[in-house]
């Protein structure tokens, strides 16, 4: 427990000791604000900004979790993974550090856009909502670190795990109904949608942080909280299980691949096969 | 002394390659065991394979009496281990970094402060412990590295090349570090490299080529096995010098202008030298090095 805790708040060290980082973290999101609120105006949603507020939040969520893949990688290039190997450190517990430093950084780069959206106007009226909205931000940064850690964990390598990491999140968020309404996109696309994570954790998270959840089945529907498919509706809380469903996977699959990988055949010299005898 | 570390019959092979091949060898407790040989001759992949994280394919090796494929937990709190390249943790603080290696082994918070400031000290990086180890030079670096190694008290250190890439002055404080906490410490120490002279200072050295150890001895004991000492003369009297050496049948050759001289035998050769001494105008006698040994041995120049 002691070492999860230790990595925890290393990794979270190093995150607020990133200030450049950090900085386009916090603008980033507000010109996504500005650019796709304008797209939902002609929706039939209430209130744009605060439902394109909604997406980006969670969609930023998604993207940090995902992205602090690279910090497992420069674990492993800068040599601190073999050191933990060496250490009767269990490997679980590494893995378990990443995921939840991982889940930690991504909600509270969410917690502050919402800080900022509430500088803007956005409020909420029930007092559970915020606690909801936080627990729904840690589940989805558990579950989009845990695939994260695996593709990490895969390709072993920055500059791969940088396209595959925008080859993946590209598409996921602007096939999630976060930036772009589902209902505009193509039949195909939209097709594609119903299969990403993506679109059932911003359908859920919209739905509870806009307080939706005493509105009828054709009114989820029409606001595109709610989907449906042939004759089945996909609620909020369908949503919710598969979400759970997708992050079961991620997290068994990253844990076995970082439990098996060999990480002794990966250093700076690893092009000199002749280093490692 | 009882064996801290004993290998017998470790082979290593990477799908067909034979990286180790058949190597035995005890180290004593409380000694300083050098593993020499050029590169890809096997050195890493021991170490390797000794720190666990690497597995063996056959053989049976153990640390303080535990079996290293069985008991890996028990094996990893005994060693100490400062890797060819750094493994500290770049972006924070050496006083971070050395608390981190604390939480990895469990060593009790109150006790972490005090070991802290200990092996610090010992390395001579107290005043440091605030910095970004970004920020430090490549040869601090390698001082933080073998201070948090010694954080849990281990009984190996191994050591892999832990010289390379350091400048000379450097080097010799390192060493001065390695040979320090062997006395002062009673730390049992393992370590590679290909600095033929460095490994002067271990109880033991295995020579290594090819997977192989190819011979296993005090460094003394391989110099007079594998090595002569070679005088050098030059002499304005070339015929009474080669009298005097094909009397006391010395074995000698002459390059330019010089007579080499395998001195087999010390004092007969001062003999020679006392008695031309006038006629003398250049001498040298040269001890016989490691790198003799290894090129003795294998035939090659361990630097190749």
């Amino acid at each position: 427990m002691n070492i999860i805790v230790a990595l925890w708040l290393r990794n979270l060290k190093l995150f607020i000791r990133n200030r450049v980082q950090l900085i386009t973290l916090i603008v980033m999101p507000f010109f996504f604000l500005y650019i796709f609120s304008a797209i939902f105006k002609n929706e039939s949603i209430t209130n744009p900004v605060n439902y394109m507020l909604a997406g980006i939040v969670i969609a930023t969520v998604f993207q940090a979790s995902l992205t602090m893949g690279t910090s497992t990688i420069e674990d492993i290039v800068s040599g601190f993974m073999k050191e933990v190997l060496v250490s009767p450190v269990k490997r679980i517990q590494v893995a378990v550090g990443q995921l939840i430093s991982a889940a930690t950084i991504a909600s509270l780069q969410g917690i502050i856009i919402l800080f900022f959206g509430f500088l803007i106007g956005f409020r909420v009226n029930s007092w559970i909502t915020p606690f909801a909205v936080i627990g729904f931000m840690i589940i989805v940064g558990l579950v989009f670190s845990g695939l994260g850690l695996f593709i990490a964990t895969l390709v072993k390598d920055s500059q791969t795990f940088q396209i595959i990491n925008t080859a993946i999140s590209m598409p996921l968020t602007f096939l999630s109904g976060a930036y772009v309404p589902l209902s505009i996109l193509p039949n195909i696309l939209r097709f594609v949608a119903y299969l990403n994570p993506m679109t059932y954790a911003t359908a859920f998270f919209r739905t509870i942080i806009l307080e939706k959840t005493s509105l009828t089945i054709d009114e989820l529907i029409e606001q595109q909280l709610a989907f449906k498919i042939g004759d089945f509706v996909i609620t909020p809380l369908i949503s919710m299980v598969f979400v759970l469903v997708f992050g079961f996977i991620f997290l068994i699959l990253a844990s076995y691949v970082f439990g098996k990988v060999d990480f002794s055949k990966i250093n700076r010299t690893r092009n000199k096969e002749e280093e490692i005898w | 002394m009882r064996n801290l570390i004993e290998v017998q019959d470790f082979v290593k092979k990477y799908d067909k390659f034979v990286a180790v091949n058949n190597v035995t060898f005890e180290v004593e407790e409380g000694t300083i065991f050098a593993f020499l040989g050029p590169n890809g001759a096997g050195k890493s992949t021991t170490i390797n394979t000794l720190c666990t994280i690497l597995e063996k394919t056959s053989g049976r090796l153990a640390i303080d009496n535990k079996d290293l494929s069985h008991e890996k937990d028990a094996v990893r709190r005994a060693i100490g281990v400062v890797f060819q390249e750094s493994t500290l943790d770049n972006k924070m603080t050496v006083h971070e970094n050395l608390i981190m290696h604390c939480h990895f082994y469990g060593v009790p918070k109150g006790e972490a402060a005090k070991r802290i400031d200990f092996v610090l000290e010992l390395v001579g990086m107290q005043n440091w412990k605030r910095k970004i180890v970004s920020g430090l030079s490549g040869g601090m670096k390698r001082r933080v590295e073998i201070a948090r190694s010694l954080l849990h008290y281990p009984k190996v250190l191994f050591l892999d090349e832990p010289t390379t890439g350091l400048d000379p002055q450097t080097r010799a404080h390192i060493w001065d570090y390695i040979v320090k906490l062997q006395k002062e410490k009673k730390v049992t120490i393992f370590l590679t490299t290909h600095y033929m002279e460095e490994a002067e200072i271990s109880n033991k050295v295995a020579i290594m080529d090819a997977g192989k150890i190819v011979a296993l001895d005090t460094p003394r004991g391989l110099k007079q096995k594998y090595t002569k000492d070679i005088a050098n003369i030059a002499t304005s009297n070339e015929e009474a010098l080669e009298t005097a050496l094909n009397k006391a049948e010395f074995d000698y050759t002459k390059k330019f202008g010089y007579y080499s001289i395998d001195a087999t035998s010390l004092p007969k050769l001062m003999e020679i030298i006392g008695e031309l001494r006038a006629s003398i105008t250049d001498l040298e006698i040269k001890k016989g090095t490691l790198n003799d040994v290894f090129l003795a041995i294998t035939g090659k120049d361990i630097r190749e």
